[in-house]
């Protein structure tokens, strides 16, 4: 299960639209996806397009919007997705606090779309809501670390924690539950992710569990 | 045979490394059946050329055959080079505020040696201009543009302006690198100039080894980047 891939096209490259090819070609049996139209276009329509795809491989994650007057996604899906940088709001402020309170289903956020100050914040505000970082990289690993010890209800994506030994070093210290296969693509890369997770020195019965999605997707509504 | 051009042993100031060690990256290329690894000291990269090349050295030692050392230069130290047991050298224009084209890294030409040095579009000390400007001088060095400048937007850039001069090579490693984009570079230059490196210790090895590994590539081209080229550029420099 990758958690992070778009669907759509990007206006800065020429990328696949369907992830469904390279998931076969690499192994990726399913993904939780955000339409490209919802990121560099128009929220709306892109939630409309990644809801009229139907395929049980692709999990819907639409973007909200916590802004006056955008429809607030109503069918079950197992996590939205905000983006408080690109779309201009504030993670914490009572929009965005309200409908996720309201919606009850897990958030994801890249690190760079908001700070560890907000997700703290956040974290303060709604202490059941479930977060999941999408895109936290490799250079701000000591940050990271501190948001998983001060958030219980917060998992990682790590395609992108490509430090030597960075994933081992964050499962030896919050449990491998509290991560998850995702990486991106096809705007980051998803072969070197996915030959890592395949050799990441953890119990075999560990890996299983990050590349299932971790304790995050099975209990998800 | 399986080479990396890109590694790095030592810890590095602003993230943390968990495990920067030598030790641990052999284990790891056991693992992954790599042959040999040229490593450049971070503290060589840093602040202490001349301590770090000897950490280098002494971590080659320990690991005779399979950690070759990329010595560092550092214009402003003006450290000692030696063309002996060395893959060639490594350097940083962007730590070393210092451009790639510089008059001040020729010593560094002088010497002969291949070169990797760090590579980034649109910066002011080592955009891939500078490496054509530098490879146009000294067409006999061999010279790797370090992760092939480094972000997508720059990738296509860097394959055209290396394009014409058959001494620059695209060394692949870094963040922004995928599968697609090394077979992307693979097509727009050649297969022939594209290297594999992965940045371990900085990164991890194993993402970037496995990015080669799974790009979509044909099993040729696939070896050419992942030892074929650089055992011809090292030839004569590998036990």
């Amino acid at each position: 299960m990758d958690v992070h891939r778009l669907v759509g096209p990007v206006p800065f490259d020429d990328l696949p639209q369907d992830p469904r090819p390279e998931m076969d070609r690499l192994g990726i049996h399913r993904a939780c996806v955000t339409h490209t139209l919802s990121l560099y276009s128009d929220v709306r329509a892109g939630n409309e397009a990644l809801l009229a795809l139907r395929d049980p491989r692709l999990l819907p994650v639409p973007v909200l919007l916590p802004a006056a007057g955008e429809p607030v996604p109503d069918r079950d899906v197992p996590m939205v997705r905000l983006c408080p940088a690109r779309h201009r709001f504030e993670l914490t402020g009572p929009t965005a606090v309200r409908l996720l309170a309201e919606l009850g289903v897990t958030a994801a956020v890249e690190l760079d779309e908001t700070s560890p100050k907000e997700l703290l914040a956040l974290a303060r505000m709604l202490p059941g809501q479930r977060l999941l970082l999408l895109n936290p990289g490799y250079r701000r690993l000591r940050a990271v670390a501190e948001l998983m010890a001060e958030i219980p209800n917060l998992w990682v994506e790590i395609g992108t924690v490509n430090t030597q030994r960075g994933v081992e070093w964050l499962a030896g210290r919050f449990g491998a539950e509290r991560l998850v296969f995702g990486t991106g693509a096809p705007v980051l890369d998803d072969c070197g992710p996915r030959f890592l997770l395949d050799h990441l020195e953890l119990p075999q019965a560990d890996i299983d569990l990050i590349a299932a999605g971790g304790s995050l997707l099975g209990s998800t509504r | 045979m399986i080479l990396d051009a890109h590694g790095h042993l030592g810890t590095w100031p602003d993230f943390l490394i968990p495990d920067p060690s030598a030790d641990g990256m052999v284990t790891l290329m056991d693992r992954l059946g790599i042959d040999a690894i040229g490593i450049s000291h971070l503290l060589a990269v840093g602040p202490s050329a001349e301590e770090g090349n000897r950490l280098a050295f002494a971590a080659a030692e320990r690991h005779p055959g399979r950690i070759g050392v990329w010595q560092v230069y550092n214009p402003h130290q003006r450290n000692r080079l030696t063309d002996q047991g060395v893959w060639g050298v490594k350097i940083h224009p962007d730590v070393h505020e210092c451009a790639l084209d510089d008059r001040r890294y020729d010593p560094v030409w002088e010497l002969g040696l291949p070169v990797l040095a760090h590579g980034q579009t649109g910066s002011p000390w080592s955009d891939p201009a500078q490496f054509a400007a530098v490879a146009r001088r000294h067409p006999g060095v061999p010279l790797l543009l370090g992760h092939a400048g480094l972000w997508q937007n720059g990738f296509h850039r860097a394959a055209e302006l290396a394009g014409p001069y058959p001494n620059v090579f695209l060394e692949i490693c870094g963040s922004k690198m995928t599968g697609r984009w090394i077979a992307r570079l693979a097509g727009l230059i050649g297969a022939d100039r594209v290297v594999y490196g992965s940045d371990s210790c900085f990164l991890d090895l194993r993402t970037g080894f496995g990015r080669v590994v799974l790009a979509p590539l044909e099993d040729a081209d696939r070896a050419l980047i992942l030892g074929g080229n650089l055992a011809r550029i090292l030839e004569g420099r590998l036990p």
